[in-house]
């Protein structure tokens, strides 16, 4: 009787302790935490600011799209097609691959107008043309990186070197997940391969590893690592085994006094229940028929470019692995999953090698994305989860508006490709308080920005200020630095004009 | 405010599910405000960024981190005026009620406590004295405290921390019992449990010294270094690639091994330190000290498609100039890169000039890793060595005197007129070489040395009838000091790629091509066999790399036998069309009678040498006919034999070499100039900057310019941290928390020691002991202060709930190797041995995904499934789930410090692991043999891994549990199969599982 009272006391203690207090979500008491070393108010009020979304699923398209085959219309640019590139946008310039004087390269695919905002988009993308009202395009993106892994480093972590928290642990962090049978940081990835920048990406530097991003698996293995019970042992058999655990540890627990025991023997029931409750919300079955259609998505597809060395030749326009992947992204947040993380590999449109062009890889990467972009979107929006979503697509950098020639120098079918190109490049935004429409814009060829510059430090702050917290204020102490995700200077700007 | 005199009591869990970052609850005794553990916190949290030594950041020309500054006249008046604290402008402006001059700013996000502000007042009250920080005064050994329960100490450290525990009015825990302790201990020094019999054997000993015999034996263990190596692996961001996009295999596993090494030799850290920063500067470097080097060379680099090399040698440096000041002196030196440190005073100019001692080693990003260097295991070379010398003597015993050698040839003779010789009357070179025909009718090549040549022969034979052709190619002494046999002086090889001969009989204009059947030569380099010299393909030919210096010879047997006529002509050409001046140096053709098709290659050799034997016998030849002599000779098989044994076997461990990355340094006249990166940024050079050490402390004289004069400064005993950083770190790794919790900063914005006399005592002691890492943990494991029980006694969880005052024993989640490393060995699969490449123990398919590397993971099958984890192949984009979550690093950065944390994709681990199942299907196969009983079994099983014997509610429900698991069991074959066992009892297997996931298996005791 009395261990029973005292257990109750404990659990109840242990629980406020780390479930916090209301409103405030499962992991958010580190927060408080942090605030208290820093002599900060200790309910969070500091970095916390009012959340327009509640959740992010971000969509990158790693090895960067061609922003000049699709939202990039440039008459100039087709006027100047095969001509000599000029030399004052080559020197001082660090490219890639692109050696001497490349030749320009016009716009491959055409464009038409779109909506009622009449926005430019090209043929390759008529999902995301049908709902073009709903985003934000912002084609005045640039970044400081080149190469693919710093760049996405970058993007995602704040930093181009490793080691550094990405953007979806520093959210996890501060907010906590809205279920606490879930992860709050998950991770789908499609396309054969991991970005360039590996695990890393949603690696949570140093942060503790609790906000590590979770990669959930959809190539028919268990959706999360060690997920399924070995093969034999029953649900009965592994409650009773959990039982006597429990009871064990809770005798050591009376013994000892540890808390730390009552956190474990808590830790070990979540792993219970996310035994079912990760299947059920990874179970694609159980979407209607229609919805299915909506996005494309086929349950238990397994596409063999997945786990091919080079999956880049076996990519199928109507592969359902990413479509899979969107309408998980949707179920995830539908059930409070915090940040949703898709990577979609296969980008990189050299024109250098079989399988990365942009006249015949790109427009097969397009339809793998574009009906399941705006089948999500639809679905978010007729279920009222759009608003509460911040949903961002785009690459880790952009391609250069002339044609790479450091493997063939005159145009070839099947062989069409662009080089990074860090100066301009196009993302866009949709929910969570963005403003529908068009932001910033290039030059008459897409090599330069000419109005509204957006860097990488702008995007991140104005995702944190999305989702609610001050992107300024919001720091760790590592290092003797208040380390942030938006790095040590304050380049970084909210993109007040895109905000509804 | 997060520093020690925190008054209010947060009931925080250690180590539990959401990080504890900071709130230690000890109270520092005395009302007395200290600068240094009072002041220079909150200054330093909420002045400095704007008031510090950053010039450029600084507001209002005030400074507020030297007494000077603070002193300095604002226009008549001060932010600090001693002994008056209404009339200076700091308290004026912390205590503003008008926002517009309230400091800090309300939009800085700091914010001042009233206790804050009650701190800075009674400090300027009291004159406002400034102090050194404390990390930069030299540590003293202070006077041992007073205390009351004068026989509780064992040892001085246990009289501080007693000390503060009677000031706080806590008592110490009692003794943990004797299973407890030897259990961790165990843990602590060598990463394995104990078996229970080594337990029972403790517990039953009743001498004085029973403590000690346990801690010594443990640090005389091989596995101390491998558990203890861990830890500075986890400094050295070791890894077994190299990260970035491509992320490829990296060989630097024979640095880990040093680091074990190291450890388990107890060598001091002193030497330890200068070997890893600066091995390759000492005089004669050993091997040993080139491959420590290897220590800067797990940065990591960047193989990505167009990548500019210089960006990420330049990250390499600055990362070896970071990670080499937070390792040694725990400061953060990274963020003068880009700006003058804000907090502490290291100013972007210092951290260039230090940079510059850096910024001269050859290594540059290069995909191939240059410099690397090939190295055999110490312990198999020293067995080289000895193979090596044994060889040596008998060779000499097989050696054979010189006259007695040519009588022998003599005798031996083979008959001349077997091989008679072909006689050139005319030789010419296709593309200009000199080609004299000698008197012994060989054809020596000298004068211009073409890349390419053709050397065609005209000549006779002695009529008969021939079925072979014998190309002797010969040495001469005019062919550069290694006599060729090729003209390329310094690579003497040729490559033979076709050889025509054509017989033009007497009388006829048309010659005609023979036809070469086989061909059999004395060495072949590899590649380059001499079938190729007839093949009709000019790419392939014959070569003898690296046999340089010595006579070869190929014998060319006939399609069909050649008859030579009186009047008859031979014409041979000889294709030499490498490149490179791969030609031959020195040819004499010979043509052999029939039979000598059959002849074998020692008598093919003899009759070479029988030819030359008016020439000088020269090394090569007189090793040779020694050999044909032994050969020949039955007495002299065994000798043979056991030669032709170690010769192998110094070839076997000749392949055990591995090639290691290093450190060396570019000569003198071709250093680098180090600029000034202005904002960090290496595209961005400012002014040129000589190599200084940071004025942090007076240096020694007369340190070297280079990496081993920062090597040496670091360990100087002036050097006020070293010594605290290194007890500071093996103390964490103890009790879970450092004395300074912030390990990786010692500077002003770290947390204050909570045992600062103690930190102090401990770190002069490790100097004292001639930095002997062992002795350093002897002495802490066997202290009373770590023999504590960790049972949280009643109202010690309110006062001290993180046990920063140590009045109980450390208990705290074993690291991730540990538990792998428990579980093995506690059911009897760990495979103990030491060093060697990384292996791929299971992990779930398809975790290796990475762009373009194309390396697999081959799971290890034989004893590499089980070896430590310490072992575990580390790629850094992708490191072993099972070691990452347990809070494991990538080795992507330097991880001074491992962040535990408790969820629940850690019980997924244990619960369904393949490891942790074939551990459990192991253990519960001891347990079925241990007795008949199940009763037995099961007490068996928990002691196999608690090592304490279980209590009776313990063995109750473990019973139970046993009897509800044997129908729940449906599948019982497929079960067993996924613990890797053909046959068993199911329901022990999982029973064995709970014994692995229990929360005091996962713990320190």
């Amino acid at each position: 009787m009395d261990l029973s009272i005292n257990m109750q006391k404990a659990h109840a203690q242990t629980r406020r302790h780390f479930f916090g207090q209301a409103g405030m979500g499962f992991g958010a008491i580190a927060l408080q935490q942090l605030m208290a070393k820093n002599g900060l108010a200790a309910d969070g009020e500091a970095f916390r600011i009012p959340a327009k979304a509640k959740s992010i699923i971000y969509l990158h398209m790693a090895g960067s799209p061609s922003q000049l085959e699709l939202f990039e219309n440039k008459p100039a640019l087709t006027k100047f097609h095969g001509k000599d590139c000029p030399k004052e946008y080559l020197e001082g310039k660090r490219f890639a691959f692109i050696k001497g004087t490349p030749k320009m390269l016009g716009p491959v695919f055409d464009y038409k107008q779109h909506g009622e905002s009449g926005q430019w988009v090209s043929e390759l993308l008529p999902g995301l043309s049908s709902i073009i009202d709903d985003v934000c395009i912002i084609r005045s993106m640039h970044t400081d990186q080149f190469n693919h892994s710093p760049a996405q480093l970058l993007l995602h972590t704040g930093n181009p070197l490793l080691g550094y928290p990405s953007m979806g642990s520093w959210v996890t962090y501060g907010l906590g997940s809205e279920n606490e049978n879930l992860p709050g940081f998950v991770v789908l990835a499609s396309g054969g391969k991991t970005p360039s920048a590996g695990k890393s990406l949603w690696g949570s530097g140093f942060l503790p590893t609790l906000y590590q991003g979770v990669q959930c698996r959809t190539d028919g293995g268990d959706p999360i690592l060690y997920l399924s019970d070995p093969k034999g042992l029953s649900r009965k058999a592994r409650r009773k085994t959990l039982d006597a655990l429990k009871d064990l540890n809770e005798y050591q627990h009376r013994h000892v006094g540890d808390p730390e025991t009552l956190t474990r023997i808590s830790q070990y029931e979540l792993a219970f229940r996310m035994q079912v409750s990760v299947p059920g919300v990874m179970d694609l079955s159980k979407e209607p028929e229609h919805i299915l259609k909506l996005y494309g998505a086929r349950p238990g597809h397994v596409s063999k470019a997945e786990s091919a060395a080079d999956p880049r030749r076996l990519y199928k326009g109507n592969d359902a692995t990413f479509a899979n992947n969107c309408l998980l992204a949707r179920r995830l947040v539908e059930n409070g999953v915090r940040f949703v993380q898709l990577y979609d590999w296969g980008w990189d449109h050299h024109g250098s090698s079989l399988g990365e062009s942009i006249d015949e890889t790109l427009p097969i990467k397009c339809q793998q994305v574009d009906r399941a972009i705006a089948g999500l979107i639809t679905d978010l929006k007729q279920r009222g989860l759009f608003e509460q979503t911040l949903i961002v697509w785009g690459g880790e950098f952009g391609r250069t508006p002339m044609m790479q020639n450091n493997v063939n120098s005159v145009l070839k079918k099947g062989f069409y490709g662009r080089d990074h190109h860090p100066h301009a490049f196009t993302m866009w935004m949709a929910g969570g308080g963005i403003k529908p429409g068009a932001y910033g814009s290039t030059d008459d060829i897409g090599y330069y920005i000419a109005e509204n510059p957006v860097g990488i430090r702008d995007l991140q702050t104005t995702i944190l200020h999305q989702i609610g917290l001050n992107p300024h204020r919001f720091n760790f102490p590592y290092q003797g630095l208040n380390q942030r995700l938006i790095g040590p200077t304050e380049e970084g700007k909210v993109i007040k004009a895109i905000l509804s | 405010m997060g520093h020690p005199k925190t008054k209010k009591i947060r009931r925080l869990l250690t180590g539990s599910l959401f990080v504890v970052l900071a709130n230690p609850v000890v109270s520092f005794a005395g009302g007395k405000i200290s600068f240094n553990r009072d002041v220079r916190p909150i200054l330093s949290a909420n002045c400095f960024s704007c008031h510090g030594p950053d010039k450029k950041a600084r507001k209002a020309k005030l400074r507020l981190d030297t007494r000077e500054g603070a002193l300095f006249d604002l226009g008549g008046y001060h932010a600090l005026q001693p002994g008056k604290a209404d009339k200076s402008e700091l308290i004026l402006r912390i205590e503003a009620d008008d926002p517009d001059d309230l400091m800090p700013p309300a939009d800085s996000g700091r914010k001042l406590t009233n206790e804050d502000r009650r701190i800075l007042r009674e400090w300027i009250n009291a004159g406002g004295e400034y102090e050194t920080h404390w990390s930069l005064i030299p540590p003293v050994k202070a006077h041992l405290p007073e205390v009351h329960q004068k026989d509780w100490p064992l040892h001085p450290l246990d009289q501080f921390v007693l000390g503060q525990l009677e000031q706080n009015t806590l008592a110490p825990a009692p003794d943990a019992d004797r299973y407890r302790w030897i259990r961790r201990v165990s843990l602590d020094l060598t990463g394995l449990p104990p078996t229970p019999g080594v337990a029972d054997a403790f517990v039953a000993d009743k001498d004085k010294d029973a403590y000690e015999k346990v801690v010594d034996r443990l640090l005389a263990s091989t596995a101390y270094g491998e558990h203890w190596a861990r830890m500075w692996l986890d400094l050295a961001r070791y890894a077994d690639t190299k990260g970035y996009e491509k992320d490829r295999h990296r060989d630097i596993w024979i640095f880990r091994d040093w680091v074990i090494d190291a450890f388990n030799r107890d060598m001091p850290y002193d030497r330890f330190t200068i070997e890893q920063l600066a091995g390759d500067l000492l005089p004669d470097p050993t091997p040993e000290q080139l491959v420590a080097t290897a220590f800067h060379r797990n940065t990591m680099s960047n193989d990505e498609g167009g990548t500019d090399n210089e960006e990420f040698r330049v990250a390499a440096v600055k990362d070896r100039v970071d990670l080499t000041v937070q390792v040694w002196m725990g400061l953060t030196m990274g963020c003068a890169k880009c700006h003058s440190h804000k907090y502490d005073a290291i100013t972007t100019d210092e951290y260039y000039r230090f940079y510059a001692y850096f910024n001269q080693t050859e290594d540059n990003d290069h995909p191939n890793d240059s410099p690397t260097y090939r190295v055999t295991p110490r312990e198999t070379r020293v067995k080289r060595d000895a193979l090596k010398k044994e060889l040596a003597g008998l060779e000499k015993t097989g050696e054979v005197k010189l006259p007695e050698l040519l009588a022998w040839l003599k005798e031996k003779k083979i008959p001349g007129e077997k091989w008679p010789v072909f006689s050139p009357v005319k030789a010419v070179s296709k593309n200009g070489s000199t080609l004299a025909i000698l008197d012994d009718k060989s054809v020596l090549a000298s004068g211009k040395s073409a890349q390419t040549d053709e050397y065609t022969l005209h000549g006779t034979l002695p009529a008969g009838t021939y079925h072979t052709l014998r190309l002797d190619a010969l040495t001469h002494p005019s062919l550069g000091s290694r006599n060729g046999p090729g003209r390329n002086q310094k690579d003497p090889n040729f490559v033979l790629n076709e050889l025509s001969i054509e017989h033009i009989p007497a009388g006829s204009a048309t010659p005609r091509q023979l036809k070469i059947r086989t061909a059999l030569a004395d060495f072949e380099q590899k590649s380059w066999p001499v079938n190729g010299a007839f093949d009709g393909n000019p790419k392939t030919g014959w070569a003898i790399s690296p046999r340089f210096g010595a006579d070869h010879l190929a014998r060319f047997t006939l399609d069909a036998p050649l008859q030579i006529k009186e009047g008859d002509r031979l014409r041979i050409s000889l294709s030499q069309q490498y490149g490179s001046q791969l030609c031959l140096g020195r040819i004499r053709l010979s043509a052999g009678h029939p039979g000598t098709e059959n002849w074998n290659l020692a008598d093919l050799q003899t009759a070479m040498l029988s030819s030359i034997l008016g020439e000088p016998l020269n090394p090569s030849r007189r090793q040779l006919a020694a050999q044909l002599q032994t050969d020949g000779d039955s007495n002299t098989a065994s000798l043979r034999q056991r030669i032709a044994t170690l010769k192998a076997e110094i070839s076997k461990i000749d392949k055990t070499s591995t090639t290691v990355p290093v450190m060396r340094e570019k000569p003198a006249g071709k250093q680098r100039v180090t600029r000034i990166h202005q904002r960090g940024n290496f595209l961005n050079p400012g002014k040129a900057v000589q190599h200084r050490l940071p004025g942090l402390f007076a240096a020694p004289a007369n340190l070297p310019t280079n990496r081993l004069g920062v090597a040496r400064w670091l360990m100087a005993p002036e050097n006020p941290l070293t010594a605290r950083v290194m007890v500071n770190r093996v103390w964490a790794r103890l009790f879970g928390v450092g004395i300074v919790e912030t390990e990786e900063d010692f500077g002003s914005q770290g947390l204050m020691p909570s045992h600062p006399e103690l930190l102090d005592w401990l770190a002069v002691d490790l100097i004292e002991g001639e930095w002997s890492v062992k002795h350093l943990l002897r002495a802490i494991t066997l202290s009373r202060t770590y023999r504590q029980d960790s049972k949280i006694l009643p109202g010690h969880l309110d006062k001290d709930p993180r046990n920063r005052l140590l009045g109980r024993g450390p208990r705290f989640r074993l690291p991730a190797e540990v538990v792998r490393d428990q579980s093995l060995a506690a059911s009897g699969l760990l495979t103990r041995k030491l060093g060697g490449p990384s292996v791929m123990p299971p992990q779930p398919p398809g975790i290796w995904k990475s762009t373009y590397s194309g390396e697999d993971w081959k799971t290890a099958s034989g004893p590499d499934r089980y070896r430590r984890g310490l072992y575990t192949y580390l790629k850094r984009t992708s490191p072993h789930p099972a070691l990452i979550t347990f809070d494991g690093g990538s080795g992507e950065v330097c991880q001074i410090r491992r962040i535990r944390t408790n969820t629940p994709l850690q019980a997924l681990i244990t619960l369904n692991d393949e490891t942790y199942l074939e551990a459990a299907g192991a253990m519960a196969r001891l347990m079925k043999k241990s007795s008949e009983k199940l009763e037995q079994q099961i007490a068996f099983g928990f002691r196999q891994i608690l090592i304490r014997p279980a209590e009776p509610f313990e063995l109750e429900r473990l019973i139970r549990v046993y009897h509800e698991l044997t129908p729940e069991i449906t599948d019982k074959a497929a079960f067993l199969s996924s613990a890797k066992l053909k046959e068993g009892d199911p329901s022990m297997v999982a029973l064995a599982s709970i014994l692995l996931n229990l929360d005091e298996t996962l713990m320190k005791p």
